[in-house]
C-alpha cells in the first residue's frame, strides 16, 4: 500500500514539478536555495499526500502546499543569502526572445518582483499562474476584495520600483 | 501593457528553463527529513516541557527541600506541587491538540495562526513556570522567616540591633534580584530562539493581517 502510494505520488510530482520550480524561482536567489526549498516542498507534499482526496486537482493542491511551505514553514538555510544578484539560471531567457531591450526589461521586472515581500510574491505567483481572485483569496485566507486591492497596490509598487 | 502582463507572457512561454528532476531524484527526496519550522517548534517545545518537569523533580530531592520538610509546611507545599503538575498536564494536552490542527493544506493565514497558537501555549506554560518560581521563592522565604531556627535567630539579632527593617529589605531585595536575573536570562534565550525561528512567519502573518484592515 505504501509502495503504491509512493509510486503514485512520485509520478504525479514528476509530472507537475514545474509548479514547485516556479515557486522556488520566486522565493530563492540561487541554485542551492532553490534545491533546498524544492526538497522541503516535496517533503511537505508527501507528508500531506495521504490526506489528499482528489476533491481538488492535484496541481491546485500543490499550489497551496508549495506556497505554504515557502511563506510559512521553510526556514531559510544559511546558504540563502538575500542578494539582488541572480545567477544565469534565473534569467535563462528563451532564444526567440533574444532581443536586447526585451531581455533587459524582463530582467528588471524579475528583479523588481524579487524585491516584493513574501505575501506579495504569493499574489504575483498566483496571478502569473492565471488563478482568479476567488482562488487567490482561498489560498491565502484573505477576502477577494482585499486580494484585488492588494494586487493593485502591488502593480503600483512594481511601477515605483521600476521607475523610481 | 502593464508590467505583470509582460511578465506573464514570459512566465508561461517556456517551461524548459526549469530543472527536470527524474523519478529517482524525487523519490530520494521523499525519504529525507523535513527541517520546517513546525518541526523545530515541536522539538523545542517538548524540550521546554521536559526541562521544567526535570527542574521540579530535581528540586524535590534537593537538600534544601529535605531541610524544608522539617518546617512542617507540607500542608502548603503539597497542594502547591499538585497544582503545578495538574497545570503541566493541562498545557501538555493543549499543546498536542494545537499541534494536531496544524495542516499544510489549510489556507496560509489559518496555517500561520495554528502554528502561532502552539507557540502561544508553550509561551504561557513558561510564563506560568516563571510565575510559579517567583511565588514559590517568596513562599519559601516567608516560611523560613517564621520557621527556620537560624533565620529566627538572625531576625532576633537584627531586631536587637534595631536593624530589623534593613534585614528584611536586604533579604527580599536579594531574592528579587536573583529572580530578575534568572527571568532576564530566560527572556534572552527566548528572544534568540523564537525571535530567529519565527521572524519570517511573524512578519508574513502581520502582512496578511494588515490586508484585513
Amino acid at each position: 500500500m505504501t509502495k503504491e502510494l509512493e509510486h503514485n505520488f512520485v509520478e504525479l510530482l514528476e509530472q507537475h514539478q514545474n509548479i514547485v520550480h516556479k515557486v522556488c524561482r520566486l522565493y530563492t536567489n540561487n541554485q542551492d536555495a532553490h534545491n533546498d526549498l524544492f526538497q522541503e516542498v516535496t517533503i511537505q507534499l508527501w507528508k500531506a499526500y495521504p490526506k489528499f482526496r482528489g476533491e481538488s486537482k492535484f496541481s491546485t493542491w500543490m499550489y497551496r502546499v508549495s506556497l505554504n511551505t515557502a511563506i510559512t514553514l521553510y526556514r531559510k538555510s544559511k546558504r540563502t543569502i538575500d542578494t539582488q544578484d541572480f545567477d544565469a539560471f534565473q534569467f535563462k531567457i528563451t532564444s526567440e526572445s533574444y532581443d536586447d531591450t526585451e531581455e533587459q526589461q524582463l530582467k528588471l521586472l524579475y528583479n523588481a518582483v524579487h524585491q516584493l515581500n513574501d505575501i506579495e510574491k504569493a499574489l504575483v505567483f498566483l496571478y502569473l499562474e492565471d488563478k482568479n481572485y476567488n482562488e487567490i483569496s482561498d489560498t491565502l485566507g484573505i477576502s477577494e476584495v482585499n486580494a484585488r486591492v492588494k494586487m493593485n497596490r502591488i502593480k503600483t509598487k512594481l511601477k515605483t520600483i521600476l521607475n523610481p | 501593457m502593464d508590467e505583470l502582463e509582460i511578465l506573464k507572457k514570459d512566465w508561461k512561454k517556456d517551461d524548459s528553463r526549469y530543472p527536470k528532476l527524474s523519478y529517482d531524484d524525487i523519490y530520494a527526496m521523499i525519504l529525507k527529513k523535513s527541517s520546517s519550522i513546525v518541526k523545530w517548534i515541536f522539538i523545542i517545545s517538548i524540550l521546554e516541557f521536559v526541562f521544567w518537569a526535570v527542574i521540579s523533580f530535581a528540586l524535590k530531592d534537593a537538600d534544601f527541600n529535605k531541610k524544608f520538610e522539617s518546617y512542617n509546611a507540607q500542608n502548603i507545599m503539597i497542594p502547591f506541587m499538585v497544582l503545578g503538575y495538574l497545570i503541566l498536564a493541562y498545557f501538555f494536552y493543549k499543546f498536542f491538540m494545537n499541534y494536531r490542527t496544524i495542516s499544510v493544506t489549510d489556507n496560509a493565514k489559518r496555517l500561520m495562526e495554528n502554528i502561532l497558537k502552539t507557540r502561544r501555549t508553550v509561551k504561557q506554560y513558561v510564563a506560568f513556570n516563571l510565575i510559579y518560581l517567583v511565588v514559590s521563592a517568596f513562599l519559601v522565604l516567608g516560611i523560613e522567616f517564621n520557621r527556620d531556627e537560624t533565620m529566627i535567630a538572625t531576625i532576633n539579632k537584627a531586631a536587637a540591633d534595631g536593624e530589623l527593617f534593613k534585614f528584611y529589605a536586604l533579604t527580599i531585595l536579594a531574592t528579587t534580584l536573583v529572580l530578575a536575573i534568572l527571568i532576564g536570562l530566560f527572556l534572552v534565550f527566548y528572544y534568540l530562539i523564537y525571535g530567529l525561528l519565527l521572524k519570517r512567519l511573524n512578519s508574513n502573518y502581520k502582512e496578511l493581517k494588515k490586508l484585513e484592515v
